[in-house]
């Protein structure tokens, strides 16, 4: 229900972008000046239209604020409040095949469109402030469609990572891929490679990508990670916990390795084997856009989804 | 003049807004009053045969309503499913087990081999997890299989690749204790659209539901989510 924080978002977007914490910026450092608000603007902005982006501190399971000022790159809809953004959001991109079904066109149009809505999503999280974007690209299940579909799935990540590499490098963006590697062709496993190490020192955006993924594997191989290091006397076998397996598993190359929100598109109500460790205390939405219909305006409204459910881990408000 | 004219249009927006999700909010009352009532013919025949196994977690505040808890289970038990887990992150359904069991009717303690045992029978199975048999079950079972593994290195096999697979894990968190089969379906009830720590091992293809907070329970709701499951 709407209640009267209902702020109208700064139309203009006069702030620069400045990602890095700013060592100096204990100052104002907004550059409002040329900030021009309508005066509908100026009877609704809040404190939400302010561009303000502080250090994030969790309390009670919301995002609070402490610390400096830096400057956003873009204003954050209406409704929505940048304190309280996930810090990792994950997607199952489903639903590419079935798009292109209905419109009588071959899977494969299907997985370009997908790209398209990939290349939103991407570029929405860097500006809204989403450290970390997981998605889904193919799960080790996905192996036993069509040989021709397989191919041209492997061909279009190809054909993407190739060419965004350049696009990732100047927009700050970080690949990581997490998955079983191996099955993959050996032209996309060097490309892969190529792709982690020269961005490895980005920071605006981490990308993970899941390709050739299973939820329980994963965890499967976390044992197995473990049982090397009891083997090799790094560690007891009293000291294995929750703590050491999740330090085991593929995500831990992310500096929040669970998702605050889970987004699944096509109306499917399943994770898919999917992150299952690590989604324990995701906010799941599901939203019947297919994938490729997966815009701006969907994605706002998961973001608000997720902002106006209060999360509490588990434990209990005192 | 015009900050009191933009002032009052927001009001109107905001009541327009508000009497929609009223008149929402009445629809869905007056649907699961329908469903509940038997005036909607489709929710009769539900196929509930393919709903094998239900879970249903419930936020650990909500837990705390144990009538709330027992009536939704006699209502599952009244549909005609025949195994369902219930689960709440801090185990308080798990230390009111013996209350919920003697306030229901055909309904039992969940044990390996009740999909069988139960074929036919009007009884339907009930099983109590909680956080520990979630992520610290997994954490159990590794160890167990991380002992194995090292019982058989020091005999000189190297069995890595055949021990830490998905299988020899679902028997390991059997024998923790922690075994179960996948839920088909999974009805949240709570504030919040999230699993809450539900064991992730057998969540792979499981099915989502939010049905909202405890206190809203209705039987229309749940007898839709289990419709739209079976339609599936």
């Amino acid at each position: 229900m709407l209640s009267l924080r209902f702020p109208i978002s700064v139309e203009k977007v006069p702030l620069n972008v400045n990602r890095s914490p700013c060592p100096s910026s204990k100052a104002q450092n907004l550059s409002c000046s040329s900030c021009s608000r309508s005066a509908w603007q100026r009877a609704f902005a809040g404190a939400t239209g302010l561009a303000a982006r502080e250090e994030d501190k969790e309390v009670n399971g919301r995002m609070a604020l402490t610390g400096d000022l830096v400057k956003l790159e873009e204003p954050l809809p209406s409704g929505l409040r940048w304190e309280l953004m996930p810090r990792h959001v994950a997607v199952i991109m489903d639903g590419s095949a079935r798009w292109a079904r209905r419109r009588g066109l071959p899977a494969s149009s299907g997985h370009e469109a997908g790209v398209r809505s990939l290349k939103e999503l991407v570029e929405l999280c860097g500006k809204w402030g989403i450290r970390i974007l997981t998605v889904f690209a193919f799960s080790s299940e996905n192996w036993s469609r069509p040989k021709a579909e397989v191919e041209f799935l492997m061909g279009l990540f190809e054909r993407v990572i190739e060419f965004e590499l350049q696009n990732f490098s100047r927009e700050g963006v970080r690949i990581s891929t997490i998955g079983d590697s191996s099955r993959l062709p050996k032209s996309l496993q060097k490309l892969l490679n190529k792709a982690e190490c020269s961005t490895k020192d980005n920071s605006r955006l981490h990308l993970v990508v899941a390709v050739s993924y299973s939820g329980k594997s994963d965890i499967a191989q976390a044992c197995k990670s473990i049982a090397h290091r009891v083997r090799d006397g790094l560690i007891q076998l009293e000291d294995v916990d929750e703590e050491l397996i999740e330090e085991e598993l593929a995500t831990s190359c992310c500096e929040f390795p669970c998702p605050d929100l889970l987004i699944r598109t096509s109306g499917e109500l399943r994770l898919s084997n999917f992150l299952l460790w690590q989604l324990a205390y995701a906010e799941l939405f599901f939203s019947e856009a297919l994938w490729p219909d997966f815009g701006k305006a969907e994605f706002v409204e998961a973001l608000r989804s997720f902002q106006q459910r209060l999360r509490r881990y588990g434990s209990r408000e005192s | 003049m015009s900050s009191l004219a933009i002032h009052l249009l927001w009001l109107l927006i905001h009541l327009v807004i508000s009497i929609f999700f009223f008149v929402l909010k009445i629809a869905n009352v007056l649907e699961s009053y329908l469903i509940s009532s038997g005036f909607l013919k489709k929710y009769e025949s539900i196929n509930v045969g393919k709903l094998r196994y239900l879970a249903v977690v419930v936020d650990s505040e909500d837990a705390l309503q144990i009538n709330k808890v027992i009536k939704l289970v006699q209502w599952l038990a009244d549909i005609g499913v025949k195994h369902v887990c219930l689960y709440d992150n801090e185990g308080i359904l798990k230390k009111s087990k013996d209350i919920i069991l003697k306030n229901l009717s055909c309904v039992k303690l969940f044990e390996e081999g009740d999909e069988q045992s139960l074929r036919g029978k009007k009884t339907m199975s009930l099983e109590f997890a909680s956080q520990s048999d979630g992520k610290e079950a997994l954490a159990k079972a590794a160890n167990l299989l991380l002992k194995k593994h090292l019982k058989l290195r020091s005999l000189g096999e190297n069995q890595e690749e055949k021990i830490f697979t998905e299988a020899h894990m679902t028997e390991a968190l059997r024998a923790v204790g922690s075994g179960g089969p996948e839920p088909d379906l999974l009805l949240v009830y709570g504030p919040v659209r999230c699993h809450l720590g539900f064991p992730a091992w057998r969540l792979r293809y499981t099915e989502i539901v939010h049905m909202g907070p405890l206190k809203s329970l209705k039987y229309g709701s749940l007898l839709k989510a289990i419709y739209k499951f079976t339609l599936g």
